[in-house]
């Protein structure tokens, strides 16, 4: 008996030990690709001399004879798509009409392609301009194979390459003796939808590819600290003063590294669940004070998007200060790294280092994890990350003090949002790809922040609760895929139980503008020809509050009007039509009326009109004009210097 | 505090009604310019429940929103308390001919008297601010070049600090040329009046020299500078943590600094004013810079004579 009892329970170990190895090693994606790449980096040319070997894996369900590949780092090059049009309109790191600066400079440069089995193709490499038709963009070329390969099959491209990196600029590049390569490898395409996604490198777009392996093997100066995606598994001293390092990732589908002599590198873990993940900082030694917000920061918005999305499944996440002057380095997601950015002089007031990791590491989920299509759907990543960044902030640094807190002013993700949504409300809608809105303000405003308050004002129709856990079910369901805009929104309806295609009619596929108002309020006798006194709770009044819908938006209002007896009443209009009055015969005067009490319309693009008080209150005009006064004084007395 | 200092201050305080009477039309233009704001703001404001959010704090977010509606207009805003600046600023050069006489002479003139000076010697003191307005500009530009510089240290430099520290350089730099320029010309500002000087541009010259001369008069204007800037820093300071609905407080600390900063700007005059009066006169006519417009007219016998050649000036 007892023998049987031991052998049962040894039984059951072993199974249980078979299946945490089954669970370690399953992979958590649908693995397209797996690239082992080698190379050396030359610290005075700025350039990594690389070899790259590709194996794709033909999971279309499609024969595939043409492959289209991005060669980001051709962007910047003068007459490149992306410098045109930040040259045109701007863009985040190059300011309208900057002059052409050599140090801008970088490439892609393939020296020879290969596939295996099928002979040297670098001939027969073309460079394409599927957005725009520009001649003189070379950030994606295709090729077209002798032999197509058929679904199931796996095709090996064998790519000898020189990156050369430009002066940092859109988080990528060198800056003195910090590096930061992203985007610097040739990266195949994205088989979508039934044909293959590959979009030209534009100055508003961010990336879009296949999950996959990575196994990275660089040869860098030995005295400096490198941080990668992944786990660096390897070292080898050369002995001539470099060194060669070796990093493995799985279940990612980009790899990003960095490397700098004079950053110090902090280490913490995080335990969520069951699961440890390591923490790795790299600091620039006059950015130590950061650190420990930054860590703050980060363990804090981990804790939350475990607690409400899902699980960080990756061992290690690292955070990267890019030094002074390499800011285009700074605020940038890549998989199990980020990009931080603060400098020496931070106030502990305002909360930029923390809602920078926030927003990064927030990425990890939607851009890491659940990959959307960031070409053409960029409001799935930004902005839902937007939303994600102010719960996080909300719930860690206080809703109302969210991004600024100082005795002098305060400031709210919500309220800052609003700011940078209001100007662009109906320039574009959040459907529109990226390189297609009408400029980067509206780019920013809409894909960013219409996003996030779109679903905080979700929240206000459907419940906080329902919201985050329609998020989770999302997320569970769309990790390490390719969703589409309507994957969320019926992902979104499932989850919620109700149908809101109207919500997303107007706020993804529309520029309908949401700017309700009380359009006038008052409290008048019904007796209006007596000539006896007014008399408190015996004259009977007619209160009257109109209300009108002055945008586009259609959503049902609730009013609030508050009475001089202290009752408070609420009632609901559907907001179809233009206008709406709201009366009420009784012995008491309105005090205050306010649509939208619950301040859950955070689209309303006048927050001020969406209010009525009986009483003229002039404190907050007296405080400000005030201080305006005192200003102009001050102007006064500067220029009095002259006289 | 020398002697120069103390009895400058002095005289500002025995004829504090200039003080006042500057500190009080800084004050309404101020507020008269601000009336469009407060209109604006009111129409906004006053039956908003959103008006809360600046009442017992300040939500800059809010605040933004705000400015973007399309009835609040920052622009026009800003051009009325800029054309207050230049009214005030018109309105001090008016009042400059009076000022320096009643500090030349510290007696207390008549109000016909005051402004019979103010009136006298407008024009002049306009030209003379003008002509000001070169070395002001030059100083400017060149604190605009060192803060383009620094700019790029601050982004180029291995030192993280470098640049900030060169812009801060250069920034006190620029602070130390700006008040002697304001000393030469507070200088000429005094002869204008003590001798009722009518070559503008010759007093300017020579006041140069005298500038260049007057070393400790210019460590007074270092001093009181300083002085007006640490009252700023302890007023502001202060007022940084007063309770934001103590508005009433707030407006009675920022005017005191505001008293004092436009006090400690007549004190420097002041100090001039004093020095002027107190030279030798062969001091403020003679000068071996010759003003570049008005020619020597020089009677023959003199020169033949030789006995009244110019002297040099004297350094105080």
């Amino acid at each position: 008996m007892e023998i049987r009892c031991w052998r049962i329970c040894l039984i059951t170990v072993l199974a249980l030990l078979t299946l945490r190895g089954a669970a370690q090693t399953a992979p958590l994606s649908e693995r397209v690709v797996a690239y082992q790449i080698e190379g050396v980096y030359n610290e005075k040319t700025h350039t990594l001399d690389a070899t790259e070997l590709l194996t794709y894996t033909n999971r279309t369900g499609n024969t595939l004879q043409t492959f289209p590949f991005h060669l980001y780092l051709n962007a910047f090059q003068p007459k490149s798509t992306w410098m045109t049009e930040a040259e045109r309109t701007g863009q985040r790191d190059e300011s309208k009409d900057t002059p052409w600066d050599n140090k801008h400079f970088g490439s892609n440069e393939v020296k020879s392609f290969e596939v295996v089995g099928q002979g040297d193709l670098t001939k027969q490499m073309k460079f394409v301009s599927p957005d725009d038709g520009n001649m003189d963009d070379r950030t994606v070329f295709e090729v077209v194979l002798p032999k197509p390969v058929a679904p199931g099959e796996s095709v090996q491209f064998k790519i000898h390459f020189v990156a050369k990196f430009p002066e940092v600029v859109a988080r990528t590049g060198y800056k003195r003796d910090f590096l930061m390569a992203g985007q610097w490898f040739p990266k195949v395409g994205v088989f979508w939808n039934g044909a293959w996604n590959c979009h030209q490198f534009h100055a508003s777009t961010e990336f879009f590819a296949d999950f996959g392996t990575f196994d990275v093997k660089l040869t860098l100066p030995a005295h400096w600290n490198v941080g990668s995606s992944g786990l660096r598994t390897g070292e080898h001293d050369n002995g001539n003063g470099t060194r060669t390092l070796t990093f493995h990732a799985e279940d990612i589908h980009d790899f990003a590294w960095t490397a700098d002599p004079t950053t110090k590198v902090v280490e913490d873990s995080i335990t969520l669940g069951n699961h440890t993940v390591k923490i790795r900082m790299m600091m620039q030694p006059g950015h130590m004070t950061s650190a420990p917000r930054y860590m703050q920061a980060l363990k804090g918005t981990m804790r939350k998007f475990d607690e409400w999305f899902g699980q960080y499944p990756y061992p290690q996440i690292t955070v990267v200060d890019p030094p002074h002057g390499g800011g285009a380095a700074g605020g940038m997601e890549y998989p199990t790294l980020i990009t931080a950015d603060t400098t020496w002089w931070m106030p502990k007031s305002l909360l930029v280092p923390e809602v920078v990791v926030e927003h990064e590491f927030g990425h990890q989920y939607w851009y890491g994890m659940v990959a959307t299509n960031e070409f053409e759907n960029a409001w799935m990543d930004e902005g839902i990350n937007q939303y994600s960044e102010a719960k996080v902030m909300d719930a860690l640094y206080g809703r109302e003090t969210s991004t600024l807190n100082s005795r002098l002013a305060t400031a709210s993700e919500r309220g800052t949002d609003l700011a940078s949504y209001v100007g662009v409300a109906d320039h574009d809608p959040l459907s529109r790809p990226a390189w297609l809105f009408m400029d980067g303000n509206s780019y920013g405003g809409i894909t960013y922040f219409k996003t996030a308050l779109m679903m905080l004002q979700l929240e206000n129709l459907v419940g906080e609760k329902n919201v985050l856990h329609a998020l989770h079910v999302y997320f569970e369901r769309y990790k390490f895929k390719h969703p589409r805009p309507e994957d969320f929104t019926s992902t979104m309806n499932e989850a919620l139980g109700q149908n809101m295609d109207w919500y997303w009619k107007q706020t993804i596929y529309g520029t309908e503008v949401l700017d309700d108002r009380i359009l006038s309020a008052s409290s008048d006798r019904l007796d209006w020809y007596s000539k006896d006194a007014e008399k408190k709770g015996t004259t009977l009044y007619h209160n009257l509050v109109l209300v009108q819908r002055r945008g586009t938006f259609d959503i049902p209002v609730l009013l609030e009007a508050r009475f001089d007896d202290g009752s408070i009443l609420r009632e609901t209009w559907d907001g179809h039509d233009r206008w709406h009055n709201f009366t009420w015969d009784r012995k008491t005067k309105l005090v205050s009326a306010e649509i939208d009490p619950d301040h859950g319309h955070l689209l309303d693009r006048d927050p001020f009109n969406n209010s009525w008080t009986a009483k003229d209150d002039g404190k907050a005009t007296g405080k400000i004009a005030g201080y305006w006064t005192l200003l102009t004084q001050w102007l006064e007395y500067a220029l009095s210097w002259l006289a | 505090m020398n002697g120069s200092v103390r009895s400058s201050a002095a005289l500002v305080w025995r004829h504090q009604r200039i003080v006042w009477w500057i500190w009080v039309v800084n004050l309404v233009l101020a507020w008269l310019s601000s009336l469009p704001a407060r209109a604006t703001l009111s129409s906004v404001l006053n039956h908003s429940l959103q008006s809360a959010r600046f009442v017992t704090g300040f939500d800059a977010g809010a605040f933004a929103v705000m400015l973007i509606r399309p009835d609040v207009q920052p622009g026009p805003l800003a051009t009325s308390a800029i054309t207050a600046a230049v009214v005030f600023l018109t309105y001090l050069l008016f009042l400059d001919g009076g000022i320096f006489a009643v500090y030349l002479d510290d007696r207390k003139l008549s109000r016909a008297e005051f402004f019979e000076s103010s009136g006298l010697y407008f024009w002049r003191m306009f030209r003379l601010s003008l002509y000001s307005l070169i070395p002001f500009a030059l100083i400017s530009a060149a604190n605009g070049s060192i803060a383009q510089w620094a700019g790029k240290l601050s982004n180029d430099a291995a030192p993280e600090r470098l640049g900030f520290f060169v812009n801060l350089g250069g920034k006190l730099l620029c602070g130390l040329l700006f008040l002697f320029v304001r000393l030469w010309f507070d200088l000429a500002q005094a002869r204008l009046v003590k001798d009722n000087e009518r070559k503008v541009l010759r007093t300017a010259w020579r006041s140069l020299k005298l500038a260049l001369h007057s070393g400790r008069l210019y460590a007074s204007y270092v001093g009181i500078a300083i002085f007006s800037i640490a009252v700023f820093a302890l007023g502001t300071a202060l007022w940084y943590y007063l309770p934001h609905r103590a508005t009433g407080a707030s407006f009675l600390i920022l005017e005191l600094v505001t008293i004092v900063m436009i006090s400690s700007r007549l004190w420097i005059k002041a100090a001039s004013a004093r020095s002027v009066a107190l030279m030798p006169a062969e001091v403020l006519i003679m000068s071996p810079l010759a003003p570049p417009m008005a020619e020597p007219t020089l009677n023959p016998a003199e020169v033949a004579e030789g006995s009244n050649a110019p002297e040099p000036p004297k350094s105080e």
